[in-house]
């Protein structure tokens, strides 16, 4: 008997959310089917690349970065430049400098810096904070009152603080959020019924479940992620329906192979290629794996990944 | 694989008989699925229902060995999709794609990258040599255009780039769908027993006797699953079953879609003809183009690729794909662990200051990084805590004064070291005390929390 | 395995309230318990028209389509001795979130009712029985294997038909319930579905000890594989069971507040 594979959607899909508004929005999710799984039923969006750009500027000691940011100096400026990069889909803002152990930039300049770049990127813009709880809690209430209308993605709301952000950010000024675990799949789904139950609906929230770079406990995350998105279409479990975002620059970009001098490891060829290479290997294991999203530094890493979606699906 | 009692009351005869000594068919079949009676003590079943029932309890995908001696590898076993069920059997093996025109320049760029990340060798595995156009790579519709006419001057060309590729200590691929030139490759390759690939449907059984005759598995590809189907059930009927499954080069979107449904239809849905490992060629996917060949082969190897064959592979880029291989194909049971022993960081020699953590890779990896951006030289010594995390180490007892203890004397350090800091991690604050006594004469610091503060930690330390 | 699958048993003719609502066809008392289940953690809902010899059949259209076009089509179990009500029902039944549920067949006087279920793509509840309780797991082996001939015969698959063991109530019959949980046992070793009506057990007992002896009893017949019972989900206990056991046998991931979903 001849072989004809069956295709194997499911009845449950993941949620849609929307980021950005008029025409450059973008949408992720919303797939009935495993990650790039198109043989058993028509994904319904692409899975979406941001480049991070921070309002510290870029490491221009990269001299290929230095380059595709040459002659700009402001955020704003940065942003531009980097909504022109070949495969990006939408602009991450990272407001590295307002971390209260580093330059502890005030909330009033962050969102001052929010606006600009909002104003300067014709598309879709995330915004993501310090890290520190507290300081983004009181830095995404802000933000999200100034940029009202652009539909802006938060990263992150983590345990420690997802109250104050959600409320004000979601329910107050309609934007969207990120809800962040540290690759732990049950703190995952708790964090979004938690932010269910304030009465926020699947289509304001996308899941941040961590971040490894290749190579650096990289099956967690894979396992994590694979672990969700059987959860939300094979057991139908509302909680996890969400969307999955990747950032994986940061961490792509510090790990030794990253980082390391050429002085120091001759034969591994230049830094930047590395840091470069770390980030497309990344990124893309995170979409094989489920995210519907990533965000990269390198607009070579954008371009290599864009044309990867774009050779599989 | 078990069988559900229900497989196997459907063989039955559902008579209801009694001779096997249970009052129904049901009754039996749900007996043997329990393994307490053998499917024997029916008189009146079929020789095809116990040919079904043995083909059912096969394992669902076969281990296939390519390669000789030190370089021989295993591919394939598999018997889950997701790691988190059950650790992957067979790691992906990489290869790159030898060209006569560029074998020379880039053997030796690939020959360099060799080293040893979490006591594993990290290498090339094999070197991939294909001939003219009746691969199945062109089969699928999508062959190298400078390849394929096939005439005796590319004939010589690829027997002397196989050659070469022989002589480099690498198992290899050789792809090449003509038998008679196939022939002579494996003539001078026969000794590493490489994987034969090129079988298709116009000329599977030739392949067969080829691939039998030297003892080598044989890769197969067709223009489509159904294709690569029935070739494969075509080999198998004339007993050849050491086989690879080509997925083909029509396109990047197509191979992926072919891995994916021959592992699952293998795995999930027990399709013995597609329970074979993959090949995928990346270099007739994404020719010339590295970075997508990279972002390719991250993809393949989460889904299912078993040889993953490139155009080449810088430096740089094996980075990434071998710790991502290394990740992926950990057990999910079992944490990876580095061996205890004194890690000089940043050039650190005997009168470096010292920090200790536990044995987790994971967290291993993170402090060392972190230490080695701070630019200190540091000697980082990795004690035997059960591979667990500094927390979950600590309250298991496997991280204590007294562990550290015998570590130290273990391994002599109070003889190799001259420097008499040691830096703890800030989780285990608590143990500060208790270490100052069982490790007399050293100064005992509390590092930060969380590796992020590390550097700056260190700087300041320094100064 | 998927996640246990609760029956609400609530829409019963056997309660006044229902059987006058369903008399004067008055919407609200049995939306209203509808609802209250739902939000208690039903995944199908039982509508038990009773005997409903006379307008059965306009009286299952009625529930079925008042039902689902109020609970977003919530799937249903349609129960009631009068087939020709439940064929109406399923005419007019939307299954865009599961096949409807032919409740009841058993190998005696309601075998047919595995055909009426074949010829409309509907699950069965088979009674292993023929008339009365089975006497022991070879009598309910016969049966099971009599009703799963019978349905694959007519081309049903057999995850359509849901075998219930027949629970037996512990007053007077204590000694037996080992030997159904067993049964329930064999059956998941046999690639089989179970169901059963859990309260039956409890029967006889005072109020506030009933629910103790049904929710330990639900738990034990889970972990033998029951994949359905019919029950009271409004009953807390009993749904605080079936969301622990869930997470027990990893059908759904743990969360802290896994009992407020």
């Amino acid at each position: 008997m001849p072989f004809a594979p069956v295709p194997q959607a499911f009845k449950s899909s993941l949620k849609e959310v929307v980021i950005g508004a008029g025409e450059s929005a973008v949408a992720l999710g919303g797939e009935n089917v495993l990650p790039l799984y198109s043989f058993d039923a028509p994904i319904k969006n692409r899975p979406k690349v941001g480049i991070e750009i921070s309002d510290l500027g870029p490491d221009r000691s990269l001299p290929e970065l230095a380059k595709f940011y040459e002659g700009a100096s402001s955020a704003a400026e940065l942003a531009a430049r980097a909504c022109a990069a070949p495969g990006a889909d939408f602009v991450c803002l990272w407001l590295e400098g307002a971390d209260p152990n580093g330059e502890d930039r005030d909330v009033a300049d962050c969102v001052k810096i929010c606006r600009e770049v909002a104003e300067a990127s014709p598309l879709p813009l995330a915004v993501q904070g310090c890290g520190s709880p507290d300081k983004d809690a009181r830095l995404f209430e802000k933000i999200a009152e100034a940029l009202q209308g652009r539909n802006v993605l938060l990263l992150s709301a983590k345990e420690e603080n997802y109250k104050g952000i959600a409320v004000a950010a979601v329910t107050a000024y309609g934007q969207k959020i990120a809800a962040e675990s540290s690759v732990d799949i049950n703190l995952a789904k708790q964090l979004n019924v938690l932010i269910s139950q304030l009465g926020i609906a699947g289509d304001s929230t996308v899941m941040h479940l961590g971040a490894s770079a290749a190579g650096y406990g990289f099956e967690y995350i894979a396992s994590t992620t694979d672990r969700v998105r059987l959860a939300a279409l094979a057991q139908n479990d509302a909680a996890l329906q969400m969307p999955v975002i990747a950032p994986v620059a940061a961490d792509a970009w510090s790990v030794k192979e990253s980082v390391m001098s050429e002085d120091e490891f001759p034969e591994w060829g230049p830094v930047e290629r590395r840091g470069a290479d770390m980030e497309i290997c990344t990124a893309s294991a995170m979409i094989a794996a489920g995210a519907n999203a990533v965000i990269v530094r390198h607009p070579r890493s954008a371009a290599a990944v864009a044309e990867l979606i774009s050779a599989l699906l | 694989m078990a069988l559900k009692g229900l497989d196997i009351f459907k063989l039955t005869p559902k008579t209801n008989c009694k001779d096997c000594g249970v009052p129904t068919c049901m009754a039996f079949a749900m007996k043997v699925a329990q393994g307490s009676v053998q499917i024997g003590a029916c008189p009146h079943m079929s020789d095809e229902a116990l040919a079904a029932l043995g083909e059912a309890t096969a394992p669902p995908m076969k281990l296939v060995k390519i390669g000789a001696g030190e370089r021989e590898y295993a591919l394939g076993g598999e018997t889950v999709l997701f790691r988190h069920e059950k650790a992957f059997v067979s790691k992906n093996l990489f290869g790159v794609a030898l060209k006569p025109d560029s074998a020379e320049r880039v053997l030796p760029e690939v020959m360099k990258i060799d080293y040893e990340r979490i006591g594993e060798r990290m290498h090339v595995e094999l070197l991939h040599v294909g001939y003219g156009g009746s691969g199945n790579g062109d089969m699928a519709g999508s062959g190298n255009g400078d390849m394929a006419d096939g005439g005796s001057g590319d004939r010589a060309a690829f027997l002397d780039t196989v050659r070469k590729a022989a002589a480099a200590g690498r198992t290899l691929v050789i792809e090449c769908g003509d038998a008679g030139v196939a022939r002579e490759a494996l003539e001078l390759a026969k000794d590493g027993k490489p994987l034969l690939n090129g079988a298709n449907p116009s000329n599977y059984a030739e392949m067969a006797r080829l691939a039998e005759e030297y003892g080598v598995a044989l890769g197969v590809g067709a223009p489509d699953i159904g294709g690569i189907y029935d070739t494969v059930q075509a080999l198998e009927g004339l007993g050849c079953k050491n086989l690879v499954i080509d997925v083909g080069a029509a396109s990047a979107k197509e191979a992926f879609a072919n891995a994916v449904q021959i592992r699952r239809a293998a795995i999930k849905d027990s399709v013995r003809s597609l329970g074979y490992p993959s090949l995928v060629n990346l270099e007739k996917l994404a020719p010339g183009n590295p970075e997508l060949q990279l972002a390719l082969a991250s993809v393949f190897v989460l889904k299912y690729g078993s040889i993953i064959i490139m155009g080449d592979m810088s430096y740089a880029q094996a980075l990434p794909l071998f710790g991502l291989r290394q990740n992926i194909f950990t057990d999910p049971q079992k944490p990876m662990t580095v061996e205890p022993g004194v890690y000089p960081i940043n050039g650190a020699d005997e009168s470096a200051i010292c920090a200790t953590t536990v044995n987790f890779a994971l967290t291993y990896f993170i402090i060392s990084g972190e230490l080695q951006r701070s630019g200190v030289p540091v000697n980082l010594l990795i004690s035997d805590a059960g591979g667990y995390s500094v927390l979950t180490a600590w309250a298991a007892g496997k991280l204590s004064a007294a562990s550290l203890e015998k570590f130290f004397s273990e391994q002599g350090l109070n003889d190799r070291l001259k420097n008499r800091t040691l830096l703890i991690p800030g989780k285990v604050a608590v143990l500060k005390g208790e270490i100052e006594e069982s490790l007399p004469g050293w100064n005992i610091v509390v590092a930060p929390n969380e590796a992020v503060g590390i550097v700056k930690f260190m700087k300041e330390l320094s100064a | 395995m998927g996640r246990f699958i609760v029956i609400g048993e609530r829409i019963h003719c056997i309660s006044p309230a229902i059987r006058a609502a369903m008399e004067a066809r008055d919407p609200e008392p049995i939306l209203r318990r509808a609802r209250e289940q739902l939000d208690a953690g039903a995944v199908y809902l039982d509508v038990n028209i009773g005997p409903a010899a006379k307008n059965g059949e306009d009286l299952m259209k009625w529930a079925v389509r008042l039902i689902q076009e109020n609970c977003d089509n919530v799937p249903l179990c349609l129960d009631t001795a009068n087939a020709a009500a439940i064929e109406a029902g399923i005419s007019v039944y939307d299954r865009s979130r599961g096949k409807p549920i032919v409740n009841s067949a058993n190998a005696g006087d309601r075998k047919s009712n595995v055909d009426l279920a074949a010829r409309n793509d509907a699950i069965a509840i088979a009674l292993c029985s023929k008339d009365g309780v089975p006497a022991n797991n070879d009598e309910r082996q016969e049966y099971c294997q009599e009703l799963l001939e019978h349905g694959l015969a007519l081309g049903m698959e057999a995850e359509d038909l849901w075998f219930d063991p027949l629970c037996l109530v512990i007053k007077g019959m204590q000694e037996k319930q080992l030997e159904m949980l067993e049964f329930i046992r064999q059956l998941n070793d046999m690639g089989l579905s179970s169901v059963c009506g859990i309260s039956n057990i409890s029967n006889g007992m005072p109020k506030a000890v009933r629910p103790i002896i049904d929710s330990t009893e639900l738990a034990m017949a889970i972990e033998c594989g029951l994949k359905a019972a019919i029950l009271n989900p409004c009953e807390r206990r009993m749904m605080e069971t079936v969301k622990a056991a869930d997470i027990i046998l990893n059908n759904t991931l743990y969360a802290d507040s896994f009992l407020d979903i």
